[in-house]
C-alpha cells in the first residue's frame, strides 16, 4: 500500500535487429507488456533510452512517433483492442487512414490482410459477433494492413486453440521469412521455441538466451 | 475534402451509436437555432412593415409645410398673414432651387362622391401632379392631370381604389364616366393603384386608397372659392440638400407670411430616428437571445462530447497505438461535434420554417414573421460556430490522452 514505486523494468538493455524473429518470454507480471509498449513508443522509460533506427525516440514529437507507428510498426494486443462499433473490415482498414495519405490500393490491401488471416468471409461482421480466435485474427490483419516492417504481438495465441495457434505462428514465421521483424510477447516457452531468439524477462530484468 | 467527409461519416456513426444522448443534444441545438431564426423572422417582418410605411409616407426627402397656431406674442397680428396660398407655392418654386418637387394641396376632408346611386364619403384633395411623386401615388388606370386640366380648372377627377369600389360595379371601368362630388359632376380620368400593407387586420396604407384628386385650380376657384392651401409638401432635389432646403423654405415662407410664424416645416427625420433607435435595440436584444441560445447549445454539445470521450478513452488509446497523431484524434472529435451541431442546425432551420409558416397562417398579416434568407445563413453559421467552439476543448482533451494510460483504461 502507499506510494511504493514499482519498477516494471530495470536494466533492460538489448538490441533488436531488422529481420529477427524474437520471443520475449516471462511469467505474467514480469514486465514484458511494458517492454513491448516501450518498443512501440507507447510508453517512455523513466530512465535510459529507446533508440530506433539510430535515433533516440525521446527526441521525437508525439506526431512523429505516431507516424512511425502508423508506417513501420504493427501492433497485436493481448486484448485484441478492436473497435466494437466498426465492422471487421473497417477495423482492419483503420491504420490506413492514419498514413500520410491513403494509398490508392487501400481496398486491395484490406482484402489481402483479411485473406491472409482467413477472415474474408466475416468482413461485414462486428467484432462482438466473433469468437476470441476470430477476433485475434482480425487484430493481426489490422496489424499487417500497413505492411509494417516490425510486428509487435502481445500473447497473440493466448486465446486460440492449438490448431489456430499453430496457424498463426506459421503465419508469423512466413512473414519473418519475407523480411519482417517479428517480436512476440508470451508466457509460454513452447510458443517462444518457435522463434530464433528468446529474451527472458523476470522481475523486470532482461536476459538473453534459450529457454 | 475526402478526410472531412470520412470525419463526418465517422461522426454520424458515433451519433447513431448513442441515439438518445445524441437526440437530446441535437434538440438543444435545434431549439437554439429555431428560436433564433423565428426571432429574426419576427424582427424582419416588423421592420419591413415599418419601412414600407415610412417609404409610402414620402420617404426621407419629403418636407412638409403645415399650418400651426401663432405664438401668444404674434397672435394679435393674425390678420396680417393669409396662411398658405398658391402664392407661397410660386414663391418657393422661384426662390428655392433645391426644391425638386412641390405639391400644394387643398384638402376637403368630407366630401360626398356618388355615381348612379352608389356613394362614398371621404376626402377629396385639390392637387397638382406633384402629389403623385411626393406622396407616392401611382395611377393604375387612366392618366394624371394635364397642363390643360390645370389651366382650364377642368372638372376631372382621379379616384382611389376605395372610391372606385364604393361607387362602381366590380368589373366596371370608371375612366370616362362621371362622378358627382357634392352634387357637381366630374369626369373620372384615372384610378389609383390599390395600396395595402396589413398589420393585423388593419391596412396601414388604407388612407392612400380612401382619396380622390381634382386639379387644385378647380378646387380653389369652384369649390373652395379661395386659393388658401391646407398644406404644402416639398421634396428636396437631393437628400444631401435636405437641411439647406428646409431652412430656405422656412425663410421664404416667413417672408411670404409677413414675418408671422403660422407654419411649421418638418421632415421625416424624426420618424426615421425613432425607427433607427428601435431597430438598434431590437438588434441588441436579438443578439442577446442568439448568444444565450449559442451558449445553451454549446454546453449541450460540450457535455455530450466530454461524456463520449470519457467512454471512449480506450478507443482513443487504440487509435493512437495504431498510428493516429494527436491531430487525427483532435479532428475526429471536432468533426463529431460539428456534425452533431450541423444536424441540429438543419433540424432547427426546418422547424423554424415550419413554425414561421404556421405562425404566418395563424397570426394576422403584418405581424407575422418573415422567412428571411439571412435567417438560414445565420442558422447555419450559428450551428457550425457552436459545434466548433464547444468541440475544441473536448477534442483537445482527447488528443492529449496518453496512449498507454488510455490502453490500460478499462
Amino acid at each position: 500500500m502507499g506510494d511504493t514505486v514499482v519498477d516494471a523494468l530495470v536494466d533492460a538493455s538489448f538490441t533488436l535487429r531488422e529481420g529477427e524473429a524474437v520471443a520475449i518470454l516471462g511469467p505474467s507480471g514480469s514486465g514484458k507488456s511494458t517492454l513491448m509498449h516501450l518498443l512501440g513508443f507507447l510508453d517512455s522509460p523513466t530512465s535510459g533510452e529507446v533508440i530506433f533506427e539510430g535515433q533516440p525516440v525521446a527526441v521525437l514529437t508525439e506526431r512523429q512517433r505516431a507516424r512511425i507507428r502508423a508506417e513501420k510498426i504493427g501492433f497485436v494486443f493481448q486484448a485484441f483492442n478492436l473497435l466494437p462499433r466498426l465492422s471487421v473490415r473497417a477495423n482492419v482498414a483503420l491504420p490506413l487512414t492514419y498514413l500520410g495519405e491513403t494509398p490508392p490500393d487501400a481496398e486491395a490491401r484490406v482484402d489481402r490482410a483479411l485473406e491472409l488471416v482467413g477472415m474474408s468471409n466475416r468482413a461485414q461482421h462486428k467484432p462482438g459477433e466473433l469468437s476470441g480466435g476470430q477476433r485475434q485474427r482480425v487484430a493481426i490483419a489490422r496489424a499487417l494492413v500497413n505492411e509494417p516492417r516490425i510486428l509487435l504481438a502481445d500473447e497473440p495465441t493466448g486465446n486460440l486453440d492449438t490448431k489456430t495457434a499453430a496457424a498463426i505462428l506459421d503465419l508469423f514465421n512466413e512473414l519473418n521469412r519475407l523480411g519482417r521483424t517479428i517480436v512476440v510477447v508470451t508466457h509460454s516457452p513452447e510458443i517462444a521455441a518457435n522463434f530464433s531468439r528468446q529474451i527472458h524477462v523476470l522481475d523486470g530484468r532482461v536476459m538473453e538466451g534459450a529457454a | 475534402m475526402k478526410r472531412l467527409f470520412s470525419g463526418v461519416m465517422n461522426g454520424l456513426g458515433e451519433i447513431w451509436g448513442h441515439k438518445l444522448r445524441s437526440l437530446l443534444t441535437i434538440s438543444c441545438v435545434m431549439l437554439g437555432v429555431a428560436s433564433m431564426v423565428v426571432t429574426t423572422g419576427f424582427m424582419e417582418g416588423f421592420f419591413s412593415t415599418w419601412e414600407v410605411s415610412l417609404q409610402e409616407a414620402g420617404g426621407l426627402e419629403k418636407i412638409a409645410g403645415t399650418p400651426r397656431g401663432l405664438s401668444d406674442r404674434q397672435a394679435p397680428f393674425a390678420p396680417v398673414s393669409r396662411g398658405f396660398t398658391m402664392d407661397d407655392a410660386r414663391a418657393l418654386t422661384d426662390l428655392v432651387p433645391t426644391i425638386g418637387v412641390l405639391s400644394p394641396e387643398i384638402d376637403s376632408s368630407s366630401a360626398r362622391l356618388s355615381h348612379r346611386g352608389r356613394r362614398h364619403d371621404g376626402r377629396v384633395q385639390g392637387v397638382t401632379n406633384g402629389v403623385f411623386e411626393i406622396n407616392r401615388y401611382e395611377v393604375a388606370q387612366g392618366r394624371m392631370f394635364s397642363d390643360l386640366d390645370m389651366h382650364d380648372h377642368a372638372s376631372v377627377i382621379i379616384i382611389g381604389s376605395e372610391v372606385r369600389k364604393d361607387c362602381f360595379e366590380p368589373g366596371e371601368n370608371p375612366v370616362g364616366q362621371f362622378i358627382d362630388v357634392n352634387g357637381v359632376p366630374f369626369r373620372v380620368i384615372g384610378v389609383l393603384h390599390h395600396y395595402e400593407r396589413f398589420y393585423g387586420t388593419y391596412n396601414t396604407l388604407d388612407w392612400k386608397n380612401d382619396i380622390a384628386f381634382i386639379p387644385i385650380t378647380m378646387m380653389a376657384s369652384k369649390v373652395q372659392h379661395s386659393d388658401q392651401l391646407s398644406w404644402l409638401n416639398m421634396k428636396a432635389a437631393d437628400l444631401g440638400l435636405l437641411r439647406e432646403t428646409v431652412d430656405a423654405a422656412a425663410n421664404v415662407l416667413a417672408q411670404q407670411h409677413r414675418g408671422l410664424i403660422d407654419f411649421r416645416v418638418k421632415t421625416n427625420e424624426e420618424s426615421l430616428a425613432s425607427y433607427a433607435s428601435t431597430k438598434a435595440s431590437f438588434v441588441i436584444g436579438g443578439s442577446a437571445i442568439a448568444g444565450v441560445s449559442l451558449l445553451v447549445s454549446g454546453i449541450g454539445i460540450m457535455n455530450l462530447m466530454l461524456a463520449s470521450i470519457n467512454e471512449r478513452v480506450r478507443e482513443i488509446g487504440i487509435r493512437k497505438a495504431i498510428g493516429a497523431t494527436p491531430f487525427n484524434i483532435f479532428s475526429q472529435f471536432l468533426a463529431e461535434a460539428v456534425t452533431l451541431s450541423l444536424i441540429g442546425g438543419a433540424a432547427g432551420v426546418s422547424v423554424a420554417v415550419g413554425m414561421i409558416r404556421l405562425l404566418g397562417a395563424a397570426l394576422p398579416p403584418g405581424s407575422e414573421p418573415l422567412l428571411a434568407p439571412s435567417a438560414f445563413v445565420v442558422g447555419f453559421v450559428f450551428s457550425v460556430l457552436a459545434g466548433v467552439l464547444a468541440g475544441i476543448y473536448p477534442a483537445m482533451q482527447a488528443a492529449k490522452l496518453d496512449p498507454i494510460e488510455a490502453l490500460r483504461y478499462e
